[in-house]
């Protein structure tokens, strides 16, 4: 049986050398893209089609001393995701072991996905109008092996394992953390459904630049689950009605009416 | 007093440009409801295949979203008809005690029980219920649309909204339009109209019965025509 598997990704390890994001496009056969200066060390702003991973920097200088906290970005994997929800071709899907994937034969480009999550991870290829974005490596993972930037990350940082022991393990080390760093906290572990790659964050979420409460749109919600159902009733109502009105007008004799009038008017020489 | 009618009388009620605006939209919104409806739900999905599968749905979504625009807005400034075509606008926001009267005794006439008629203009109150709906619906489509088209162009945020919306108004809108075609082709005393649509003329009596204040204001008309028909040849 297949169980739920949990990237912990501990950020007051991570030394930002960026070889997970490396690794990454090398298993999976991503073309390198040109690159932008963002601040410091980033290179990168968002996650795309070609780059399902990256690390961003987040300089701080207080009380004389220059402290710069890493994040690595990429999907989240939450057990109810809103690309998900929102795909209009059932490609997204879960598996088991708690990964969200794309299923590229039925994806068919829409974007509907790229603009519901909540952190804007999946991106539509303008080449081959497919939306991508991180697989959690579960070619790998399904084959016993480390998700490629697990399995890379030097200082061991990014940390793979069964859901139940990884979220034990990550709660031991946000105690440890905690001692030095009184905002840590773990993130993603209760958003979304609970997320299946949980950080442990120094600091507060949006000293990373990460949204507090990413939730699902109200908009997507209202879409999908609102008015779909609602639209169809409104149409499947004026159905019966029309059926209704044309049962009514035969039963009071309208339409005989009608014709015999017709008839009539005929036999006048109207015409 | 009641004016008497010949089956051969006839009124007339749309100009070319009323009935291309008429068309083009009617041709339009199946197209783009059958190629939408392939995107909103997978139970529709295999009904594109048809024109070539969703992909080519999608660009014919485009396609002929940006002809309707293209027809409709240029044709809406060609002579008598484009003129005709805001006057109907205007009258729509025109919206007074008779429509309201109209609205009252609109439900019985759907099913067929008849009731005094209160004398209408060119629209009765119902039909202009419909065009506001459907004027408002279909600027909405447009607008929603087009962000959808061009996602990137707009702020999140909005683009999140205009997928409700869109969708929202498409399936409202054929709800309307399910009642507008039993009105225009199944209901035995309103669908003498649909001879408006196809070649401009509506029957006499039909129009007296239906639109009082139009008929007499179009026969009133004709004899200031007629009128000054016979000056000009007395002139000659
Ligand atoms: C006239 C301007 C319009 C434009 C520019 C437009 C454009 C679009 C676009 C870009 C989409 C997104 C789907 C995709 O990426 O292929 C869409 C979806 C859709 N459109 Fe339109 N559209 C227009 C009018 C209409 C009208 C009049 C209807 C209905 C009769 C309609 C019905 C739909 C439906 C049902 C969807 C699917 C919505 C969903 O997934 O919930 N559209 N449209």
């Amino acid at each position: 049986m297949t169980t739920r598997k949990l990237v912990f990704t501990d950020t007051s390890l991570c030394t930002g050398c960026k070889a997970c994001s490396v690794a990454c496009k090398a298993w999976n056969d991503l073309p390198p893209e040109k690159t932008d200066f963002v601040t410091s060390y980033q290179v990168q702003k968002e996650t795309t089609a070609k780059t399902w991973t990256y690390i961003s920097f987040h300089e701080k200088f207080a009380n004389g001393k220059m402290t710069m906290r890493m994040f690595k970005h990429q999907c989240y994997h939450c057990a109810d995701p809103s690309c998900m929800k929102a795909c209009s071709s059932d490609a997204i899907y879960k598996t088991e072991s708690g990964y969200t994937l794309i299923d590229h034969d039925k994806c068919i480009g829409c974007g509907y996905c790229v603009s519901s999550c909540p952190w804007e991870v999946p991106m539509v290829d303008p080449e081959t109008k497919k939306s991508y974005k991180c697989t959690g490596c579960i070619d790998r993972v399904e084959n016993g092996m480390l998700p490629a930037c697990a399995f890379t990350c030097q200082p061991g940082a990014i940390q793979f394992g069964e859901y139940n022991e990884m979220i034990k393990k990550a709660r031991i080390r946000l105690a440890e953390v905690l001692e030095f760093y009184p905002n840590a906290n773990l993130y993603g572990e209760k958003l979304m459904g609970g997320t299946n790659y949980v950080y442990l964050l120094l600091d507060k979420p949006d000293t990373y630049g990460l949204p507090k409460n990413p939730s699902t749109p109200w908009s997507l919600t209202l879409w999908k689950s609102v008015i779909h159902p609602l639209g169809g009733v409104a149409i499947g109502a004026a159905a019966l009605a029309v059926i209704a009105g044309v049962a009514s007008n035969a039963a009071l004799g309208n339409y005989r009416a009608k014709k015999e009038n017709a008839e009539n008017s005929h036999m006048e020489g109207g015409e | 007093m009641e004016p008497t009618f010949k089956k051969s009388d006839k009124i007339f009620r749309f100009t070319v440009g009323e009935r291309v605006a008429h068309w083009s939209h009617a041709i339009s919104f199946f197209i783009l409801l059958f190629t939408g409806l392939g995107m909103i739900s997978m139970f529709f999905r295999p009904a594109v295949g048809i024109v070539g599968g969703i992909d080519v749905a999608r660009n014919i979504h485009r396609v002929v979203a940006v002809l309707f625009v293209v027809v409709f807005v240029v044709n809406l400034f060609i002579g008598e008809g484009g003129r005709n075509v805001r006057a109907w606008v205007r009258e729509i926001l025109a919206f007074d005690k008779k429509d309201l009267a109209h609205f009252m005794i609109f439900p019985f006439e759907f099913f067929g029980l008849h009731r005094p008629y209160p004398p209408q203009g060119k629209f009765n109150g119902g039909e202009k219920f419909n065009s506001a709906l459907m004027i408002t619906g279909m600027v909405c489509l447009v607008i929603t649309g087009f962000m959808m088209w061009f996602p990137t162009a707009i702020p999140r945020v909005i683009l999140q909204w205009a997928y409700p919306a869109h969708a929202g108004f498409a399936l409202l809108l054929t709800a309307v339009l399910l009642a507008h075609l039993y009105l225009s082709l199944l209901h035995p005393d309103s669908n003498q109209a649909l001879k408006g649509m196809f070649n401009g003329y509506v029957p006499a009596k039909f129009a007296y019965e239906h639109y009082e204040k139009w008929y007499y204001k179009v026969k009133s008309e004709e004899n200031v025509k007629e009128q000054a028909k016979r000056e000009i040849a007395a002139d000659g």
